[in-house]
Parts: C-alpha cells; structure tokens; sequence
C-alpha cells in the first residue's frame, strides 16, 4: 500500500531522450510515469512510497535559463505536492549535479517539502549544496546506480515520515556539518585502536572528526619595487556601486562583479554601497572606503608610494559562499589580473 | 612489571548486619561503613543507598565513582599516596570487586552536575547505569569550606571502597586477567618487529573541583611523566573533579581506563605496548607549552612509532590536546586522538575550541549538547534541587510530568574522552 | 622572560581579593563581553598568559570569567588571537542560564573562577 508520494527529477540523458546534443531538452512534466532511474527507486520503496511524476529538464536548459526553468520546476512540484522530492542521482555529471542540488535546494527551502539528491563527492554540485539538502555519496558513473538507490530510497522515505534522520556514517549521506550522535559498534578506546594500527601500517581510515577545513595559502614573496606597481582591490565585503546592478547575493553569492574605478578618488554614500548581509551595514555604507579602500590607495598613488591603482576592483559577498564558489571566481579574475599586469593583490575582508 | 587482576563477580549488594562477600553477594553492614565514612570530622553525616541496573532511581548530583579493589600480593596498596602508604603499584596480584561502585554524592557547590538514571533513555548514555551501585550521600559540618568538603567526600569514598575491597582479600576470583609489560631494551629484543605505542593520557589539573591526582600528588604540580600501565590498576590516578560530567574521569575510569585495557589486548600482537605518559591540562598557556613540549619529548626518547591521546574535559583541554598531537607528530609519531564534542544542541556549532590539520585521526564520544529528555523516576537518591542548576540544564529543564530536559552533559560519564563509551558522532 | 601580568576580570570577588596588590582591570560586564575585552587588549599587542576557557562550568553557565595578560606590549601575538576567538565562539554554543541561580550559587562560581585563576598565578609567578 503505497501512500507516500515522489517527484523525481532528472536530466535528459537518464530520461534517455538523448546525450549533449539534447542537453537543451526544455522542462517537462509526466505524471504518473516513472522514467529510468526512478524504476529502480520504486524497488526499493518496496511498496511504501510510489513517483507520482517524473520532472524531465535538459542540462543546458537549467544552467542556462537557471531562473526560468527554476520557477517552471518548483511550479510543477508545488502542484504535484509530493511528500519528498527526489533529484538525480546526478554521479559525476557536473551541471547535472548542480541542477540536481539547486532545485532540490530550491523546492525543500521555497515549498518546504523534504528533498535529497545523490552525486559524487568530487562533482562540484556536493560542495555546493551537500549543507543545503542530504545527499547521498555515490560512485562516479551511473554502473554505481544500484548502491545509489540503496542509499537514497530508505532516506527518502525517512524524510517522507518525518523520521528522526541518524548519522551520515549510517545513512549514508555526505556529511552535512551537523553533527549527530550514535552508538558505534565498538567503544570509543578499541576504536582509538584499531584507527591507530591502520595509521601505523600506512593503510587508509576514516577520522570521525575531520577538522575544519584548512586551505592555507603560502603568501607570495614582498612586491619589491612597490612605487612601480600596479595594485589591484580584491573584496569578499560585498561592496558594490550604489544599487548593485549584478544583483550580487547578500548571502551565499553565485558570481561576482568587476567594476570600473576610473578616475573615482572617494566612494561616497551616494556612489557605493555593500551587498554583503552578514554584518551590519551601517559604516560600510556610510562610507565604502571601509571596507574598499580606494581613498588611501588614491593617496598613495599621488604619494608616489604605490605605482598605480588598477582601475578595475572584484567583489563579492564571503557570507555563506561556498568555498568552491569562491575558488571558481578567483580562478577566473586570477587570469583577468595577470592578463591586466597587477603586480599585487589587496585583499580585504569584513 | 606484572600484575594479575582477579575478578570477584558481585551479583548483588544487601544491607546486612555483617560485611562479607558469600556466592557474589557483597552484604553491608551500614553501621560499618557509616563509621569509616565518618572517620573525618568534617563529615556530619552519611546515608548510604542501593541502586541496581534496571530500578527506577536517579542518583545525583553524583561527585566520584569508585571501583572497589584489594591488593594481594605485591608492593603497595590501592590508592598509594592517598590510601595506602607510597609506594610503586601496578605488580603482583590485585582483586577487583567487579559489576559494583561506590558512588559518591553530595552538593559541594550550587551548580553540581552528575546523574545516573538507572533506567530510561538516560541509562543507555552513562555507563554506570550498569553497575550494582553503593551510593553514600555526604553531608559536612556546618560552615565548611568548599574545598575542605570536596577533599573529605573524596577521601570518604575511597575509604569505603578500600573497607568493601578488604572483604574479598582471601576470595578465589572467578577470572584472572594478566597483564605484563617489559622493560625497554626487553621489548626491543622480545617484539623487534613490532611498533612501538604508548598511551598519553591528560589529567584535568585546573584548580577546585577540577583537580586529579597521582600518588596523590596534584596533577597541576608534575610535569609529564611515564608509568607502568598497570599502576592505574592500582589506583595510582584518583579524580577530585566533579565539574563537567560527561567527560571527566571519576575514579572508576581511572582503575579500569579503557585505552590501557584495549592497547594490552594488542600488545605483543599488533604493537608493543611501551609506556603510559601522563600530563596535564594547566589553566596557564606556558605550563601547557612545557607539558606538551615534554609529552613530545617522551615520545622521541621512548623511540615510539604511535600514540593514542586522550582528553578529559570541555574548552581548555581542547588547546592541550591539538598541541601534544601537533608536537607528537612532528615528532614522526603517529597519533590518534580522542575527544568529545560541544557542536551546540543543533550539532552545527564548531565542535572543539582548537584544532589543527596534524589532528587527521580523531575518535568522538558524541556531542555533549544534545537534548536528551529523562523521564521522572520514582525514587531520588540525593537531591533534585540542583538538577535545574547544573550545567546544560535550562530554565525550561523540570517539565510539568516531572521529566527532565537536558543536555548529554548532565550524565555522569556520557560522553568520556577516554573511549569508555561506544557513544559517537559523525 | 616575562615582565608581568594584569589580571582581567568580572569577577567581584577576585576584584576583591587582588586590586590592592596586583594590576587588576574590573569591569562589571558579562562573561561574554569580558572576553571581547580581553580580544581588544590582544588587538593592541597584550599576550594571553591563561586560557580563556578555564575551567569547566560552561559560558553562559557561569557569568564569571578571569584572565591573565601580559603587562607588555609586543606585536600582536596569533595564538592569543586564535584562542580568543575560539573561546568567543564558544559562548554561542550554550545556552544563557547565567542569571537563573540563587544568590549563594553565585558565590560558587565567584569562587571556583578565583580558584582558576589562582592556579594560572601559581605558575604565573615563578617568573616574577
């Protein structure tokens, strides 16, 4: 007696409607059909939950018309109101992975319906949005779509009910940043033990505590000509012109904005502004130069201290960013600033 | 060193007319051991209580728990340095009265902590909710001082568990564990192949109510040192801490730590089994840097290839532990560590208050924050005064059924640092 | 070598016992805001001599909190910085309870704060 209702979503290859060359496969709705993957799903509910509709979109289609095929997905669940609502798994597929995360983010937090996905730790959706929504860890091709379902069916049906969620150990899921308690097989000092004698003969274990993240950057030697140099601004304080025209998030940002500086000596109230909505905005909008100092760099310039003040500046929000996210900008203004001959960065923060 | 360790079963503990042991039954006489707790003036009064594993008791707020023992054969007595006369523990023979506790109890301050429910969900998060346990309520002379309080409670506790361990001197234990350590050029030439562990085990050293001691010698006051691991056996280690309790070690811990027991199980076998390092968790930043510096250096001249750490307490032992792991490793020594987190009731707060990328192999006992409801019992050994007190309980903690909301941290020994529980988090 | 400490406080008690003998800064602030107190002075290059999270009645359990500085001045010295922050961090992982106790509870806590602190001086001062 099936009673809990499923929309799965997936893309157009898993909908077998084609590879790259469909990629641009515009949204669309079955409902009452169950498509690929979700057969395999529906075993596995084991006759407690049944798809009430298959979400098809091409991946091209999401990532490129991120917004509009958003809204038409979330309108197609919201009228379909399932109990839980199931995306991929998308395994190493990376836009398939993103528009797995994003709308199952999207429908859990704008429909308040419970959501997972499934991918592959390396596919950059994970990074994303693994704090978002649980998702499942699965291997990287679709051979792993039998471990996957495993996984991602008794899940979904515990979210289904409302059930207490465990430990990702247990369920399966990447870990989320929440930290759960459980009862281990064995006590903790046999597991001190047994982690020790594998780290002793060089064998791989797993810590139960990976410390937080450290990506530490070994800094660059002193600029050693500095009244030669061409020095750009580089901000994670969100400071934008005055009426963010990017739209750059106040939380969690998806881009960044580059912006033109010439000739401008002073960022006034009137002029700039931050978008940046972790911290109380009151001084940095008063005056910008707070958190973007381009007053002082003005300064220097004319002092003859610094060479000149590059004329363009990259912001974005740090509050909530994913770490990917912030990589993949600085990857990309990285090569704009070499390209650019800046000869040093100021970094600054909030 | 040698030490064979008997253990006398006990099933179950009655009040008698006369102390003795007979087929695993302890009897009690409550006359006698009222007059050796009573031994210290500073005592006014006792009372003491039986709570079984399964019973509908809560006991609190719970100081010490001790295991019971006998020395048999060998140098010294148990607690040397507190009890018995100083002198080395940890060979010959020893009896342990096992499946039984002393449990200490009393207010020494306004916002004590320590439950053990002996039934219910709390039951399935202190290890003590196990044990046959003999419960002495301690109340002091008016006016005491807290700290004079605190040392006659302790004291009380390990004369009655040294007058119930006495009773079985002349027992056959039902079981004889052996364990045996070799000197150092020994265990080179009996395991050349096999690497070479010991075991670094921090001691709570802070100041009243966070104290421990060895040979009774205030942990604050030594500088790292190394032991047999079978002295611990003996009672070489006592606690006089009773704040944090989740993660502090009562002195049961202590006599049966679960690290020296699961590394002799692989000694010979997967590693040799070197040395017990102690060290401490002082509150002044460059006692830390000296203890650390010298765990490190015991390490590298012990010539050791991997260590196990072991914490006890929230907050400032966190920044003991990540140093004695970063100096340790860079030692070449691998280490593994094990903690206990605080990660907040939602569990997404950061968990310890240091950290450090060398720390790659952590064991967890749980998030100490977790809410926990404990339903009311029946029966209230102690007082509940203080439950809405003590640490993680808040103002909505007394429902109106009776039940009690709570944190982890409440529960005597819920989330111990020394691996005493299968209690984890992910 | 070391030229010194100040104690910084919140603590009446310690206030009591220390401000005609020792340089003693007192401010009648909560456990949380002494902290950031201590964080400003590590700012202007005062070092951490004790541990912010001494002992372990938990912030926000208990409203007292003593710390020792160094008298000096120097660059403004990291590990100080990190352990504060830490410790900061820390208070927003309890919840506030620190005004529900009995006026004599209080004296506990005065109390058991004097003793950590006490013990991070008994060290402190083998260097004076």
């Amino acid at each position: 007696m099936a009673n809990i209702k499923v929309v799965h979503y997936i893309n157009q290859f898993f909908a077998q409607i084609g590879g790259e060359e469909k990629a641009d496969y515009p949204v669309e709705l079955r409902k009452g059909e169950v498509v690929g993957p979700g057969m395999a799903l529906t075993q596995n509910f084991k006759g407690e939950a049944e798809i009430i509709a298959t979400i098809i979109c091409g991946d091209s289609y999401f990532n490129e018309n991120i917004d509009k095929a958003k809204a038409e997905i979330l309108d197609m669940v919201k009228e379909q109101a399932p109990d839980v609502f199931i995306a991929g798994p998308a395994f190493n597929a990376g836009r398939y992975g993103v528009a797995c995360g994003t709308i199952a983010a999207a429908v859990q937090e704008e429909l308040g319906i419970p959501s997972l996905t499934g991918m592959y730790v390396e596919n950059p959706g994970a990074d994303m949005f693994k704090n978002q929504v649980y998702m499942v860890a699965t291997k990287n091709s679709a051979a792993g779509m039998r471990d996957a379902v495993k996984k991602m069916a008794p899940l979904a049906l515990k979210l289904a009910k409302g059930e207490p969620i465990g430990a990702s150990c247990q369920e399966g899921y990447m870990p989320n940043g929440v930290r759960v308690n459980f009862f281990e097989e064995e006590r903790g000092s046999k597991r001190a033990v047994d982690m020790l004698i594998k780290k002793l003969a060089d064998k791989p274990f797993t810590t139960e505590f990976p410390m937080p993240d450290f990506d530490r950057v070994e800094p660059n030697p002193a600029v050693k000509d500095l009244a030669h140099a061409k020095i750009a601004l580089v901000t994670s304080g969100g400071i934008v012109p005055k009426g963010n025209p990017d739209h750059i998030e106040s939380s969690s940002a998806s881009h960044y904005g580059e912006y033109d500086i010439t000739g401008v000596m002073d960022l006034t109230e009137d002029t700039y502004e931050t978008a940046h909505g972790g911290y109380d905005p009151v001084y940095a909008n008063e005056d910008a130069d707070r958190v973007l100092p381009v007053d002082v760099l003005r300064d220097m310039e004319k002092e003859g201290i610094i060479g000149e003040l590059h004329h363009l500046f990259y912001t974005t929000t740090g509050n909530g960013t994913a770490v990917a996210s912030a990589k993949a900008f600085a990857d990309e203004f990285s090569q704009k600033l070499k390209a650019d001959g800046v000869d040093a960065v100021i970094l600054t923060s909030t | 060193m040698r030490l064979e360790l008997g253990h006398i079963y006990i099933k179950d503990i009655q009040f008698a007319s006369e102390s003795k042991i007979e087929n695993g039954v302890l009897y009690v006489s409550e006359e006698a051991v009222k007059a050796v707790a009573l031994e210290d003036e500073k005592i006014k009064s006792v009372s003491f209580d039986i709570a079984k594993p399964g019973e509908s008791v809560r006991i609190t707020p719970v100081k010490d728990v001790i295991e019971p023992r006998v020395k048999v054969e060998g140098r010294g007595g148990i607690f040397p340095g507190v009890i018995a006369k100083v002198d080395t523990v940890g060979s010959g023979k020893t009896y342990a009265l096992k499946g039984m506790a002393v449990v200490t109890a009393g207010k020494i301050v306004g916002f004590q902590e320590g439950i053990i429910d002996m039934t219910g969900p709390g039951a399935d998060y202190t290890p003590f909710s196990k044990t046959l346990n003999l419960v002495m309520v301690c109340e002091p002379v008016d006016d005491i001082k807290q700290h004079d309080y605190e040392k006659a409670v302790r004291f009380a506790g390990f004369r009655v568990a040294t007058y119930l361990g006495e009773l079985a001197r002349n027992l056959t234990p039902d079981e004889t564990k052996v364990y045996e350590t070799c000197g150092i050029k020994e265990g080179i030439e009996k395991y050349p192949d096999l690497p070479r562990v010991a075991y670094v085990q921090m001691l709570q050293s802070q100041g009243l109510l966070h104290d421990t001691y060895v040979y009774g010698v205030d942990a604050k006051k030594i500088v790292p040192t190394i032991l047999s691991p079978t002295e611990v056996m003996d009672g070489a280690i006592v606690s006089g801490n009773c704040v944090s309790a989740c993660d502090k070690n009562p002195t049961y811990v202590h006599e049966n730590n679960p690290v020296v027991e699961d590394m002799f199980a692989q000694h010979g076998k997967a590693f040799n089994f070197v040395a017990h390092i102690i060290t401490n968790e002082n509150v002044y930043l460059a006692d830390k840097m000296r203890s650390s510096d010298w765990t490190a250096k015991l390490c590298r001249m012990l010539d050791l290839d991997g260590v196990i750490v072991s914490q006890e307490g929230f907050g400032n032992p966190d920044t003991d532990l990540i140093m004695n792991c970063k100096k340790i490793e860079a030692e070449g020594v691998k280490t593994v560590i094990i903690t206990d987190e605080y990660a907040g009731r939602d569990g997404k707060s950061q968990s310890l208050a240091d950290s450090d990328p060398a720390a790659d192999a952590v064991v967890t006992g749980g998030n100490a924050n977790q809410v926990i409801i404990l339903p009311k019992l029946d029966k209230v050994i102690g007082t509940l005064d203080y439950v809405t007190k003590i640490a993680g309980a808040s103002e909505e903690t007394l429902h109106e059924d009776g039940s009690l909301e709570v944190e982890l941290q409440v529960l005597t020994g819920a989330t111990n640092e020394t691996g005493f529980n299968r209690l984890s988090a992910r | 070598m070391q030229d010194g400490y100040i104690v910084l406080t919140n603590n009446p008690l310690v206030f009591e016992k220390l401000h005609s003998t020792h340089e003693l800064i007192y401010r009648e602030v909560s456990y949380e805001d002494i902290l950031k107190e201590a964080r400003d002075m590590i700012h202007q290059g005062h070092q951490l001599l004790t541990h912010p999270l001494s002992g372990s009645v938990k912030p926000n359990e208990t409203p007292y909190k003593s710390m020792l500085l160094s008298k000096s001045k120097g660059r403004m010295d990291q590990a100080s910085v990190r352990l504060i922050e830490y410790a900061l961090d820390a208070c927003k992982k309890f919840h506030f309870r620190g005004d529900q106790f009995q006026s004599d509870v209080y004296e506990d806590f005065q109390m058991i704060d004097w003793t950590l602190l006490e013990s991070g001086m008994t060290s402190a001062d083998v260097w004076r």
